[in-house]
C-alpha cells in the first residue's frame, strides 16, 4: 500500500456509511492508501489493499471476516461502475470506490463467542453431519487432528490448499473451517490440547496457504485461524456449543457460495468429531 | 430405493414454472428421479414410462398436480419436497418499478426486511396495538414512546418473557444491540459490556465514561422508565439480566436505574447476585454512574482513570446561585446527588428558591416540540435568562451526543455561552459522548472550552466542578 | 429461561413505525431499515383494537378461519332449479343481494329486478302491479347470502330460477348461484324488458337443465383450477372473465356434445349463449367464492371478513368472529366509466354480492393479473399492480392455488382482515358494475369502488365486544 493520502479513484455519487469486520479495522483506519478492485458480482467487489484483501458487500451477501458491509442491496446495484483492475482508496475508515463512498459507522466480530460446551453435548451436536465433501478424503486430516499431530495436520492441508476451483477452492474452505472450529470448539471445550495444536501450526499453515493459494483466500484461512469467519459460519459454531439451532445453521452455512459452505461446514465438523475423540482418548471415556 | 408419487388435486401451475421445478428436485441430493407436472395424458404417460407405480394416480387428471419422486432415502423425498415448496411458492421480491405502496403498520414493514426487532416512536396510546402484533409475529419490541397505560406495559413485558421476546420500553430512551444503537445512543467499538438500563441517559453516560477508558459495549438492553417500579416489578430487566447472564461475549454486566421501588430492588440485587458473569449495579440515588463506570474497568481489569476534560479558567466569575439546565433527566438526578453535600438541597422546579436544576426533558418542557437533545431552543432560552439575571452565579448543563440527538450542538450554544461568560458567570458542561459519535466529540468539546466554558465527560466531575465553583465564590 | 439467543447474536434487522429520526439513526451506523408509513386508526375504533390485542385469541383465531377460507376446493356438480334446493322458498320468495332490505329502502335497479322476477314467476300482471304488490309486501325479501348464495348485482333470485350448485371437495359445504344472463338489458342491472324475461324462460326451460345434465355426466369441474389458470391469462375474477369462461366452455364442451340426451339445437343454443358471454364465469367463480368464505365463517375472535354484500343501498360486511351480523354504512358512488351517453347522474350506488370475489383474493385485489381492463378501471398496469400490492397491507394470507405471473407468480392477497383496515385506513378495492339508478335502465357502466370503513369500524367494535360474553 502507498502510504501517502490518495484522491479518491472517482467522483463519488452515492456516500454510504458500513459495517466492517474488526478483522480488517488496521488496514481500514490507517492513513488512506491506494487498492486495486481485483473483482466484483452484483454481491461484492474484492480490493486488494496491499496488507489485505478487503470484500466491500452489499446487505444481502454474507458476512465475511474481511468484510464491510455497505447498506444497500444488489438490486439497488451499488456496484455498477465498478471495474476490474480499477484503482480504489482505503484508509482514514473509508473507502472509495467508483460511483462508491463507504464510511465505516460500526464494527463487527468475526470471532463468534462460545459457551462452555462438554464434549458429550458436542458429540451429540454433530454425529449426524456430515464432515468431509465429495472429493475430500478426510482421513489424513482425521487422524492427525485426532493425535494431535501439527506435523500430519500439515500435511494433509498442504495436500488440500489450492485445491478445486474459484476464488476460495473447495479444499481452502475445508482448511479453514477445520482451523477455526479447532481454535473455537477447543476453547469452548476446554480441550487438553486443541488451542495448542492450532497454536502451534498457526505460521506455518498461513505461509503455506499464501504461497499454494489465493491471496484472498489465503487471508480467510488466517482469519479462521484465529477463530474468525464469515457470520453464517460464526452462527453454526455458537449451535455447534449449544447456543442456536444446529440444524437450521448448517443448512445456512450450507447455502453460502457455491462450495464454500458446504466444505466449510464439513470442515468445522470434522473438527468438532476429532475433538469428541481425541478428548475419550486424552481421558479414557466421554464426559 | 424409495419411489413417491402424489396427487394435489386442482393445484395449477404453469409448465414452464413445472420444468424449472422438476430440475430443482433432481439437483437435491439422493433424488434420482423427479417429475412435477399436471396431470395430462402425456404426463402420465411419461411417469409411467419412468417406471412410477401408476395406481396412485387413477384418477388423476389435467386440472391435478403430479409429484412423482424417487430418491435413496426418506430425508431426500423429505428435502425434494422441502424444495418444491421453495420452487413453487412466491418468495423473489419483484423488482423493476412494481414497488407497491409503503407499508401501513410496523409489522408489515417488517415483513418488507424481515427484521427481528420493531422500533416505535408512535402516540403512546397506540403503541400496545403495534407492540402486541410484532410480538406475536415473533419479533423483539422497543417502545421509545411515552405515555403508554401501565397494565399495557405489564401485557407486553409478560408477554414477551412467555415468548422469548424482549420488551424495551415504554419510554425506552436507548438501547443498543450488538453496537447497533437504537433511539438515542453513542457510537461503541464491540466489546464485552453488557448492560441493562432504565435510564437512557444514564446507559449513554456509563457508554460514553466506558468508552475513554477504552472499553466498548456490546449490548445495552433498555427496559424504559417505569420497569423497576412495583407495578411492573422489574419484568424486563430480570429477563435482560438472565440474557446477558448467558451470553458468552458478556464478561461483565451493568444494571442502571433512577431509583428503583425497594422491593423491586431488592429483586434485582437478588438476581444479580446469582448471576456467574459480575453485575455491576448502579441505582441513582446511591450512587454515581462513575462510580459504576470504576467497578466496571476494575472487573475488567482495566486501569482507574480520570475522565476526559476540556478546562477553561474561570474561578473569577461572580457570585451567585447555581442553575443546572438538563436535557437528561439522570444526568440532573447524578448531578443533584453529587453537588447537594455541598450546597445542601437544590429545587427540581424552576420556581424554586436557591439552586435549581431542572430537567427539560419532562414532559412539561417537550409539549409540541422535540427532545431538547434534539431541539435546544428551551435551554438556550434559559441559558441566556440565566446569563442576564445577577443572582446567578454558575451554570451547568449537559450536551448529550450520539445518534438521535442534535446533530452539533456547540453550534448553537456557543453564542450564548459567550454571552453568558461575558457577563460573569461559569458555565460548565457535562458532555456526554463517545470518540465514534457523529458530532466529532472532540470538536464539540473544543468548541465549548473556547466558548468559555469547562467541558467534563463525566456527569458527576462537571456537577463537583460546579458544585466548586459555587461555594467558592459564595463563601468568598 | 431464555437467553434471547436471537435478539443478541447478530446485529438487529430494525423496522420502524414513528419519527423519522430514528429510522435515520440506523442507517447512519450502516444498517438498512424498514419503516412503515403508519397514521393513526380510524377514529372511534382505538379501545376495540385495543381490547382484541390484549385478549390475545385474535391471531391464532385469523390463522384458523383463513386456512379454512383456503382449503376449500369447490366444485361445480350441479345445476338445479332454485325452489328445489332452497328448503325455506316459498313461492313468494325473492332472495337478493347484499344485507337484508325492504322495498321501501330498495335502489331503482333493486327494484326494476325485483318487478322483472315477479314478472317471470307469473306473480305480477305488469311493472306496476308488481311494484303496487311489492309494496304491499306481498313478496318476501331474503339476502342470497342467508341461503349459502350469491348473486350478482341485484343478485334477485326467484324459485324457477336454474341454479349452479358447487360443493366443496375437501369438506362439505355447498353454496349456490344464479346463472349469468349476458350484459346489456339483463334482470341483475334492473331490466324488465320482455327480452329479459324470455331470456330467463329459456334459462330455465334449456340452459339449466342442459347444464345440469352436461355435469352430472361428466362433471364435478374443479373451479379452483380453472380461475387459477385464468389468472394467468389475464383475468381478475370479477370485471374480466374471459379467460375462465373459455376454459369452462373448453372444459364442458366435450359433454354438452355428447353427455346429455337434450336435442341438438338446444346443446347448440347452450353452447352459444356461453360463448357469448364473457362473463358467464362470474357468477360461479362468485359461488366458488361464497363456498370458500362460508367455511370461514364462525371461528370466535376472528376478524376476517367473510362477506362484502351490497344491496343498492347499503353496503354490508360480516366477520367471521361475529357470526350472523351485519356491518351496514350507505353503498358508496362507483368510481367509473360509463357506456354510450350514460354518466354518472344514471348510475345507482354500489350494488351486487360479486364481492364476495374481493372477499376472497380476486377481483380488485387480483388487479394485477388482468392488464387487459386497467383502462376500464381507470388506470395504467403499473397502477393495477400497485392496487393489488396495497391489498397485502390489509390481508391475512398469500393465496396459495391464486398466483399473479407479473409479481413474480406471489399468491393473491386473501382474507381481508377488518382490524388492518381500520388501523390502516386501506380501504378493499373492488371492481364492479354499474346498474342504472331507474328500474329498468340496465347496466350504464363499470369502474372502481372502495368499501366504506365504517362497517369494518362497526365489526371490530362488535368482534372486541364478542370476547367478554
Amino acid at each position: 500500500m502507498m502510504g501517502s493520502a490518495v484522491e479518491s479513484p472517482a467522483r463519488s455519487d452515492v456516500r454510504v456509511r458500513a459495517v466492517a469486520s474488526m478483522a480488517i479495522r488496521d488496514v481500514v483506519t490507517a492513513p488512506m492508501g491506494r487498492a486495486l478492485v481485483l473483482g466484483g458480482s452484483s454481491h461484492a467487489v474484492w480490493l486488494d489493499a496491499g496488507d489485505e484483501v478487503i470484500v466491500v458487500s452489499t446487505a444481502d451477501a454474507t458476512r465475511l471476516p474481511n468484510g464491510v458491509e455497505i447498506p444497500l442491496d444488489a438490486a439497488t446495484l451499488p456496484f455498477d461502475r465498478v471495474r476490474h483492475g480499477e484503482l480504489a482508496a482505503v484508509g482514514s475508515g473509508r473507502i472509495e470506490l467508483a460511483g462508491l463512498s463507504v464510511e465505516v459507522a460500526r464494527w463487527w466480530d468475526p470471532r463468534p463467542a462460545l459457551p462452555r460446551v462438554t464434549v458429550g453435548a458436542l458429540w451429540r451436536a454433530i454425529s449426524w453431519l456430515p464432515g468431509s465433501v465429495e472429493g475430500i478424503d478426510p482421513a489424513p486430516m482425521r487422524a492427525s487432528l485426532c493425535a494431535g499431530s501439527p506435523s500430519g495436520l500439515l500435511a494433509a492441508a498442504e495436500s488440500l490448499l489450492g485445491r478445486g476451483p474459484g476464488l476460495t477452492p473447495e479444499g481452502d474452505d475445508y482448511v479453514a473451517g477445520i482451523a477455526a472450529a479447532t481454535r473455537a470448539l477447543g476453547g469452548a471445550a476446554a480441550h487438553p490440547f486443541a488451542v495448542r495444536l492450532i497454536d502451534a501450526i498457526e505460521v506455518p499453515l498461513i505461509s503455506m496457504a499464501r504461497r499454494r493459494t489465493t491471496t484472498f483466500s489465503a487471508d480467510l484461512i488466517r482469519y479462521a485461524v484465529n477463530g474468525g469467519v464469515a457470520a453464517p459460519a460464526g452462527a453454526f459454531l455458537r449451535a455447534l456449543a449449544g447456543r442456536g439451532d444446529v440444524g437450521e445453521s448448517h443448512r445456512a452455512l450450507l447455502d453460502v457460495g457455491h462450495s464454500s459452505g458446504p466444505a466449510l461446514a464439513a470442515g468445522m465438523v470434522l473438527a468438532a468429531h476429532c475433538l469428541v475423540i481425541s478428548h475419550a482418548h486424552h481421558f479414557g471415556g466421554d464426559q | 430405493m424409495i419411489s413417491r408419487v402424489e396427487i394435489h388435486p386442482g393445484r395449477y401451475h404453469d409448465s414452464v414454472r413445472l420444468m424449472q421445478a422438476s430440475k430443482a428436485l433432481q439437483g437435491v441430493a439422493g433424488v434420482t428421479d423427479a417429475l412435477v407436472a399436471m396431470a395430462t395424458e402425456l404426463n402420465l404417460g411419461l411417469l409411467a414410462d419412468m417406471g412410477f407405480d401408476m395406481d396412485a394416480v387413477s384418477v388423476a387428471g389435467p386440472n391435478d398436480l403430479l409429484l412423482a419422486v424417487r430418491a435413496e432415502t426418506e430425508d431426500a423425498i423429505a428435502a425434494a419436497h422441502a424444495v418444491l415448496d421453495d420452487a413453487l411458492t412466491h418468495k423473489i421480491a419483484p423488482s423493476g418499478g412494481l414497488d407497491g405502496p409503503d407499508p401501513k403498520t410496523s409489522c408489515s414493514a417488517a415483513d418488507r426486511n424481515s427484521a427481528n426487532v420493531v422500533l416505535l416512536s408512535v402516540p403512546g396510546e397506540h403503541a400496545f396495538v403495534e407492540a402486541m402484533e410484532a410480538l406475536v409475529t415473533g419479533r423483539h419490541v422497543m417502545i421509545f414512546s411515552d405515555n403508554v397505560p401501565i397494565d399495557q406495559e405489564v401485557t407486553l413485558k409478560e408477554f414477551g418473557v412467555a415468548n422469548e421476546l424482549l420488551v424495551m420500553g415504554p419510554d425506552c430512551g436507548t438501547a443498543i444491540v450488538n453496537g447497533l444503537g437504537l433511539g438515542f445512543a453513542n457510537a461503541m467499538r464491540p466489546g464485552s459490556v453488557g448492560m441493562v438500563g432504565a435510564s437512557g441517559t444514564g446507559i449513554q453516560q456509563m457508554c460514553c465514561l466506558l468508552d475513554d477508558a477504552g472499553v466498548g459495549v456490546r449490548h445495552a438492553l433498555g427496559t424504559g422508565s417505569r420497569d423497576l417500579s412495583e407495578d411492573v416489578g422489574a419484568i424486563a430487566t430480570l429477563q435482560a439480566l438472565a440474557a446477558l447472564d448467558r451470553d458468552p461475549s458478556i464478561e461483565v454486566i451493568v444494571v442502571i436505574s433512577k431509583p428503583p421501588a425497594p422491593a423491586v430492588a431488592d429483586r434485582v440485587r437478588a438476581a444479580a447476585a446469582a448471576c456467574t458473569t459480575p453485575v455491576v449495579v448502579t441505582f441513582m440515588g446511591e450512587t454515581t454512574l462513575e462510580e459504576g463506570a470504576g467497578e466496571v474497568l476494575a472487573l475488567l481489569g482495566v486501569a482507574a482513570r480520570t475522565y476526559g476534560s476540556w478546562e477553561a479558567v474561570q474561578d473569577d466569575h461572580r457570585p451567585g446561585l447555581l442553575r443546572g439546565l438538563f436535557s437528561g433527566g439522570t444526568l440532573r438526578d447524578e448531578a443533584r446527588f453529587v453537588a447537594m453535600p455541598a450546597l445542601g438541597e437544590i429545587g427540581k422546579k424552576e420556581a424554586d428558591p436557591g439552586h435549581t436544576f431542572i430537567d427539560y426533558g419532562d414532559d412539561e418542557y417537550t409539549r409540541g416540540r422535540a427532545h431538547p437533545m434534539i431541539d435546544q431552543t428551551v435551554r438556550i432560552d434559559r441559558l441566556d435568562a440565566a446569563a442576564a439575571d445577577e443572582s446567578v452565579g454558575v451554570i451547568l448543563m449537559d450536551v448529550v451526543l450520539g445518534y438521535g440527538s442534535n446533530a452539533d450542538p456547540s453550534a448553537e450554544l456557543v453564542p450564548s455561552i459567550e454571552r453568558a461568560v461575558a457577563a460573569g458567570a461559569a458555565v460548565v458542561v457535562s458532555l456526554c459522548g463517545t470518540r465514534g459519535d457523529p458530532q466529532d466529540r472532540d470538536r464539540q468539546a473544543d468548541r465549548l472550552r473556547s466558548a468559555g466554558a469547562s467541558v467534563w465527560l463525566s456527569n458527576a466531575a462537571a456537577a463537583r466542578e460546579a458544585a466548586r465553583l459555587a461555594t467558592t465564590r459564595t463563601t468568598a | 429461561m431464555s437467553d434471547l439467543s436471537q435478539l443478541l447474536d447478530s446485529d438487529p434487522v430494525v423496522a420502524t413505525a414513528g419519527t423519522e429520526m430514528l429510522a435515520e439513526s440506523i442507517e447512519q451506523q450502516g444498517s438498512m431499515v424498514s419503516r412503515a408509513d403508519w397514521s393513526p386508526p380510524y377514529p372511534g375504533t382505538e379501545r376495540a383494537l385495543i381490547a382484541l390485542a390484549a385478549d390475545g385469541r385474535m391471531p391464532a383465531a385469523n390463522s384458523t378461519a383463513i386456512d379454512r377460507m383456503m382449503s376449500v376446493r369447490p366444485s361445480l356438480v350441479d345445476v338445479r332449479v332454485a325452489r328445489d334446493v332452497f328448503g325455506d322458498m316459498t313461492d313468494h320468495t325473492l332472495f337478493h343481494a347484499g344485507p337484508p332490505l325492504e322495498w321501501e329502502r330498495a335502489s331503482g335497479p333493486m327494484r326494476g329486478a325485483i318487478i322483472g322476477a315477479m314478472l317471470y314467476e307469473g306473480l305480477a300482471d305488469d311493472p306496476d302491479d308488481a311494484a303496487a304488490r311489492a309494496a304491499r309486501g306481498e313478496i318476501e325479501l331474503s339476502p342470497c347470502h342467508h341461503h349459502g348464495a350469491v348473486g350478482p348485482m341485484a343478485g334477485v333470485t326467484s324459485p324457477s330460477m336454474p341454479v349452479a350448485v358447487v360443493a366443496d371437495a375437501a369438506g362439505d359445504g355447498v353454496s349456490y348461484s344464479t346463472l349469468n344472463e349476458g350484459l346489456g338489458k339483463v334482470l341483475r342491472y334492473g331490466a324488465f324488458a320482455p327480452e329479459v324475461i324470455d331470456r330467463l324462460r329459456w334459462m330455465d326451460g334449456v340452459l339449466g337443465p342442459v347444464l345440469g345434465a352436461a355435469l352430472r355426466s361428466g362433471g364435478p369441474i374443479d373451479l379452483r383450477s380453472l380461475i387459477a389458470q385464468a389468472l394467468q391469462m389475464g383475468d381478475d375474477g370479477h370485471n374480466r372473465n374471459r379467460a375462465v369462461t373459455s376454459l369452462f366452455l373448453r372444459t364442458i364442451g366435450g359433454v354438452l356434445v355428447d353427455g346429455t340426451d337434450a336435442p341438438v339445437a338446444q346443446r347448440q343454443e347452450v353452447f352459444d349463449f356461453i360463448e357469448g358471454n364473457d362473463h358467464f364465469m362470474l357468477n360461479l367463480v362468485m359461488a366458488a367464492g361464497k363456498l370458500a368464505s362460508d367455511a370461514a365463517a364462525g371461528v370466535a375472535a376472528s376478524s376476517l371478513v367473510t362477506v362484502m354484500a351490497r344491496n343498492g343501498t347499503d353496503f354490508g360486511v360480516r366477520l367471521s368472529g361475529t357470526g350472523d351480523q351485519w356491518f351496514v354504512a350507505p353503498a358508496p358512488p362507483v368510481d367509473g366509466l360509463y357506456l354510450g351517453s350514460f354518466t354518472e347522474d344514471d348510475a345507482s350506488p354500489d350494488i351486487g354480492d360479486s364481492t364476495i370475489t374481493e372477499t376472497v383474493g380476486l377481483g380488485g385485489f387480483a388487479m394485477a393479473a388482468a392488464p387487459a381492463i386497467v383502462g376500464f378501471v381507470g388506470g395504467t398496469a403499473a397502477g393495477a399492480v400497485r392496487r393489488t400490492l396495497a391489498m397485502y397491507e390489509i390481508t391475512m394470507a398469500e393465496n396459495d392455488a391464486y398466483q399473479i405471473p407479473m409479481l413474480e407468480f406471489r399468491g393473491t392477497p386473501t382474507g381481508i382482515d377488518a382490524a388492518k383496515v381500520v388501523r390502516t385506513g386501506v380501504l378493499p378495492q373492488i371492481n364492479t358494475g354499474v346498474a342504472g339508478k331507474v328500474p329498468g335502465t340496465g347496466m350504464v357502466g363499470a369502474g372502481l369502488v372502495e368499501a366504506p370503513i365504517e362497517c369494518f369500524a362497526q365489526g371490530i367494535d362488535a368482534l372486541a365486544g364478542s370476547l367478554t360474553e
